[in-house]
């Protein structure tokens, strides 16, 4: 299955630019990411803390009466390259179908060539993060 | 009882006024490379522990050549005092002093508290990048007195000289190859040195606003595990950060002569063939 067209154009999009662009897209993500909704922040305080985890990501997804899911996270805004790799594939995938979600390959971000720009332990996050949505989009209500 | 090399710590009160003192470079250092754009303290410059530090090719630190580039870029000269601040409890800000020194710069400092006591101050950070004037700095060879390699290991395991893991409990025992959430940073192996002691890092901050713990709190920490000012003492993590921040408060706030950092920590140990390993 092809990826969804948003998130494609999102890629394209970032594998175009210098390294330099790349980041400050990256900042400009992780400063339109979405604060978490009040409806859930109850939710979010039944959470075990981690001990010495470094981004405490929360995240919970609901499905639209047409089968579209919807993801919401809370991540800290001290960490800005988490909260902007998480707001790419926020963009790229709110409203998406089940199917749509967990089709999408584990190596998707290889063509952004993020790696010039960030270490690779950061993208490892990114792949973190996907696997998190799929496993919130499988529990979607 | 104040620390044992005092001068090596300034608050956040001391920078504040310093903001303007052109014998003085702010540098912020973060786990989190965008922090810095978001907004820093006034004046600040940034390095990044891995697109300004490592060596772009091989695992390694940037050459001294390549520090003397970047430490003049950053207005740097061999006079000025360098103040280290950053997030995560200062780890990669102690990272990067560990690495200045390395080349053997003199004057630094690290920032109690960090970026997190700065913002719980509710003192300015402002955006934009900050440049100034270049230098001409000229870095001494490495000093490989605070940096251990494997082989200083294998040694250090056989003379039964102590050797100090800062990782979690949960790394330390082998359960975890990595840190809680940071899957693909590991290892093959799970386990410890043979002979090290588990003291994390942690233990040494106070987790309300990053500050380091008092000297006594600190001389109990170490001292109760047997790691005494006269040892020759090792460190070590996962990839070598989180063991600078315990090289800095053996060192400076505990005043230990002997002690290095073994960057290559666990994800080289735990790689490592035919290297012993305990659980």
């Amino acid at each position: 299955m092809a990826l969804s067209n948003k998130l494609q154009e999102i890629i394209d999009d970032i594998a175009s630019m210098s390294r330099e662009e790349k980041l400050e897209t990256l900042i400009a993500y992780a400063e339109s990411f979405p604060d978490l909704p009040e409806r859930f922040k109850a939710e979010k305080e039944k959470m075990e803390p981690v001990p010495e985890c470094m981004t405490p990501v929360f995240l919970i997804a609901e499905k639209d009466s047409d089968n579209g899911i919807h993801f919401y996270f809370d991540i800290p805004k001290q960490s800005p390259t988490v909260r902007g790799l998480a707001s790419i594939l926020l963009n790229g995938l709110d409203g998406c179908t089940l199917e749509e979600i967990i089709s999408v390959p584990v190596d998707f971000y290889l063509p952004m060539n993020l790696q010039e720009a960030i270490s690779q332990q950061r993208i490892n996050g990114f792949v973190g993060v996907l696997a998190h949505m799929k496993q919130a989009a499988v529990n979607a209500r | 009882m104040p620390y044992a090399r005092p001068e090596y710590l300034v608050d956040t009160e001391w920078v504040a006024q310093n903001l303007s003192n052109p014998n003085i470079r702010i540098i912020e250092s973060d786990e989190d490379p965008l922090l810095y754009a978001t907004g820093h303290i006034e004046g600040a410059v940034q390095v990044d522990w891995f697109s300004t530090l490592q060596h772009p090719l091989r695992r390694d630190f940037l050459s001294k050549e390549k520090f003397e580039e970047v430490a003049s870029n950053l207005g740097i000269t061999n006079d000025t005092t360098v103040v280290f601040y950053g997030d995560k409890s200062n780890w990669f800000a102690a990272y990067a002093l560990w690495l200045f020194q390395y080349y053997g710069h003199q004057n630094v400092k690290i920032m109690n508290g960090g970026r997190t006591k700065w913002e719980q101050e509710n003192r300015p950070l402002v955006k934009g990048v900050v440049t100034y004037t270049q230098t001409k700095y000229q870095a001494k060879e490495a000093d490989n007195s605070i940096r251990a390699f494997r082989n200083d290991i294998f040694k250090q395991i056989e003379s039964k000289k102590p050797l100090v893991d800062v990782r979690s409990s949960k790394e330390y025992s082998g359960e975890l190859t990595h840190m809680p959430n940071y899957p693909q940073e590991g290892a093959t192996r799970g386990g410890h040195i043979p002979t090290a002691v588990s003291i994390p890092w942690s233990l040494a901050v106070n987790e309300a606003n990053s500050t380091f713990k008092t000297k006594a709190e600190l001389m109990a920490l170490y001292e109760d595990k047997n790691i005494k000012p006269d040892g020759e003492i090792i460190a070590y993590c996962r990839i070598g950060e989180r063991s600078s921040l315990t090289w800095f408060v053996l060192k400076y706030l505990l005043g230990y002569e002997n002690v290095k950092n073994y960057d290559g920590s666990w994800t080289e140990w735990g790689n490592l063939v035919d290297a012993p390993i305990e659980k």
